[in-house]
């Protein structure tokens, strides 16, 4: 269970976020949707204590991100946008590592299904990461949150850049996920994923949440009309400023 | 946890080819430098003991004549090339290796090897300390000048952080990893060394293996200085550029521009005498007296005077010994304090200096690993002192043992070329031998430099616990 209570970031004058309210319950994908700077990335980096709220709390498992950082940690695996990983390390070992951190030690007969699991191709698993794909590296991402066996999990805009299989793929992984009982909060850009793949959308504007609405409320063109809305709302706002 | 970063440290720096490379070429100049540098010491300290022995025959089979004119023969003392100074020549190439050891005179230490180099020399002898003091921090830098800064570029910092690795897990283990792979290339050298020494090493210094595990420990202490010096910087550093000019103008700065700054400020606050101007002081000592009140044809008529009282004569030639014999002898001790005063004032300039350097050590830290190094491999100016004391020592004794015999076996009225000895005199002076300074006195020598890196290692672990939980995640 993810949730944000009156959560807020203020960088100088300038509102990154501004009391953002969310809940994610175990088994739900609330996808952020919104223009760049609109706050998706502060909300995960502040579930993830990468800063600290200007004022609010962030609650993973009723748990405060900022006050009880190490537990949290045990219950969250995050999914950046890049997603580097050591490049003179194969995928296999990457794993273990990055598993190994959270407590879990998977042996190489396990790491292998993760990552096939995760939808890497078998000859890959041994092959440096600098040999692989974005999509490849994102693979091994999605195993390395799997193996953690974290019952939240934070995604940060984890399909930009990777093509209509990969991206699909994910969505599948999401899914199987999701039936685990897994809560998941994503920042995306994609509107035809966050329909697919969410059951729960919020639009962010300016550091403020906008909308809020369950994905199988609303069809992937009114979707698309109140995105586009809201953003041109901002963009008259902005101008008459 | 922290086993895990310093494995996965170790491995990926492994892996490097950049390091690969760099890191084969600095094995192969260290692997040369100890061996060509043990060869050339083991050369070098053949020749000085076969000098010594040459030296020694000569003096034996110089024929015979009278004693004065033995102690005028003199004899040479050659400094053993200490058997450590193949992994750090220090000073030994500045401070000569033999001194003539003759009557009435302290000489100084002559003939180094600087002297016989070309233009070349001033850039320092490729040696396994040059190498392990200056071109390893460089290889440290490499290792670790991204070590954070990649991570944060390349967003594995956050990913980590998600995996609950704390940041002070996480620089630990980084430290760890890259020490651990500097020990990787320091140990097969230190072990080649070891392998090196013999039974002749032994002999020919009883503490050679403690002084070894002495200096190897002080360089692993000063390694590890340097990488956490090196993480901390790469930790709070914005970027990796910026990085890598931090710790470079940090290595230029310690390595090279406050080692001299360093030697000509104590030579500014301690100034040295000229040698045209120390040995005139002695001559105007021996001449006017040491209170500049007491000549020395004053001091000459005055101990005739009580030693006619002491033998109850009224005539020089009524005396039952040599009075030429007594007035060398007395000659010979005025003279030596004359040299004490004025040498102890110059060594004491010269401990002032280096207990300044050594001093600075506690702002750089490789000062401090360099004057430990020099003093137990026996090339530092304590040695050179030692030996230069133990050689006068040697020929104060030889030359007291001829005026005594001078003055009890020379009879009066016995005209000077006239008393002649011979082998069996010359052969009852033992050859100049000389002892290297114990582990003990070292350390009692060394002990700001000791310091300093203690005082470097503690503060940085300690600066690196309460720190490295502030580096920036982002």
């Amino acid at each position: 269970m993810l949730e944000a209570i009156n959560l807020s970031k203020r960088y100088g004058n300038q509102d990154a976020l501004t009391a953002l309210h969310l809940k994610v319950a175990p088994g739900e994908v609330f996808c952020l949707l919104g223009a760049n700077g609109a706050g998706k990335t502060t909300t995960i980096n502040l579930f993830m204590n990468f800063i600290e709220a200007t004022s609010g709390q962030a609650l993973v498992n009723g748990l405060n991100v900022a006050s009880q950082a190490q537990e949290t940690k045990k219950h969250l695996a995050y999914i950046p946008e890049n997603l580097n990983l050591y490049s003179n390390l194969s995928g296999l070992e990457n794993l273990q590592f990055f598993a190994g951190l959270s407590g879990e030690k998977p042996d190489a007969a396990r790491a292998e299904e993760l990552l096939r699991a995760a939808g890497l191709q078998p000859n890959a698993t041994t092959k440096r990461v600098s040999q692989y794909s974005k999509g490849m590296r994102q693979k091994v991402g999605i195993a390395i949150a799997k193996a953690k066996q974290a019952d939240n999990l934070l995604l940060d805009e984890p399909t930009s850049g990777l093509d209509p299989q990969a991206s699909n793929d994910f969505a599948q992984l999401l899914h199987t996920l999701r039936e685990q009982n897994v809560a998941i909060l994503m920042a995306t850009h994609d509107l035809f994923r966050a329909k697919e793949t969410g059951t729960h959308i919020g639009i962010m504007k300016a550091g403020k949440l906008m909308h809020t609405m369950k994905s199988d409320e609303i069809t992937l063109i009114e979707l698309e009309q109140l995105y586009l809305e809201t953003m041109k709302t901002e963009s008259h706002a902005e101008a008459s400023y | 946890m922290l086993k895990l970063v310093i494995k996965k440290e170790f491995k990926t720096a492994l892996r490097d080819v950049r390091l690969q490379i760099s890191g084969s070429i600095l094995m192969v100049l260290m692997l040369t430098a100890v061996l060509v540098g043990r060869q050339g010491q083991q050369q070098i300290a053949h020749q000085r003991a076969a000098a010594q022995e040459a030296m020694y025959d000569k003096w034996v089979n110089q024929g015979n004549k009278h004693p004065h004119s033995a102690a005028h023969y003199g004899q040479f003392a050659f400094k053993p090339k200490p058997v450590l100074s193949f992994l750090d020549v220090g000073l030994d190439n500045y401070t000569g290796i033999s001194v003539f050891l003759e009557a009435h005179k302290q000489n100084e230490v002559l003939f180094s090897a600087a002297q016989d180099s070309n233009g070349m020399s001033r850039f320092g002898e490729l040696t396994a300390a040059l190498i392990l003091q200056v071109l390893l921090p460089l290889l440290i830098i490499f290792l670790t000048f991204n070590i954070f800064s990649k991570e944060r570029e390349e967003g594995t910092l956050k990913l980590l952080h998600a995996q609950g690795l704390s940041m002070r897990q996480l620089f630990m283990g980084k430290v760890w990893g890259t020490y651990i792979m500097v020990l990787l290339f320091f140990l097969p050298v230190i072990m080649l060394a070891y392998f090196l020494l013999d039974d002749q090493s032994a002999a020919l210094d009883a503490a050679v293996t403690t002084k070894f595990i002495g200096l190897a420990t002080g360089y692993a202490v000063y390694f590890l200085v340097f990488v956490l010096l090196c993480t901390l910087i790469s930790a709070f550093a914005k970027n990796s550029g910026f990085s890598l000019l931090s710790l470079l103008g940090l290595w230029t700065l310690s390595c090279i521009i406050l080692p001299k700054a360093t030697a000509n400020l104590a030579d500014k606050v301690y100034p040295t005498p000229s040698e045209f101007e120390f040995r005139k002081t002695i001559q105007a000592l021996v001449k006017n007296g040491i209170d500049g009140h007491n000549p020395s044809d004053v001091r000459l008529a005055s101990l005739k005077q009580e030693v006619l009282e002491e033998y109850n004569v009224e005539k020089i030639e009524e005396l039952p010994v040599n009075w030429g014999g007594i007035a060398m002898q007395a000659g010979e001790e005025y003279t030596d304090q004359v040299y004490d005063q004025e040498f102890s004032r110059v060594e004491s300039i010269f401990k002032d200096q280096n207990r300044l350097s050594e001093w600075v050590g506690f702002i750089n830290p490789y000062l401090a690993v360099r004057h430990l190094s020099m003093a137990l491999a026996g090339t530092d100016f304590h040695h050179h002192i030692a030996f230069a004391r133990a050689a006068e020592d040697y020929r104060r004794s030889f030359v007291k043992r001829m005026n005594k015999d001078m003055e009890t076996n020379h009879k009066p009225g016995v005209a000077y070329a006239d008393y002649k000895v011979g082998e069996e005199m010359w052969s009852s002076i033992e050859p100049f031998s000389y002892e290297l300074p114990s582990f003990t006195t070292i350390l009692s020598t060394q002990w700001r430099s000791v310091g300093a890196l203690a005082f470097w290692l503690i503060g940085l672990l300690g600066i690196s616990m309460i720190y490295a939980p502030k580096i920036s995640r982002l």
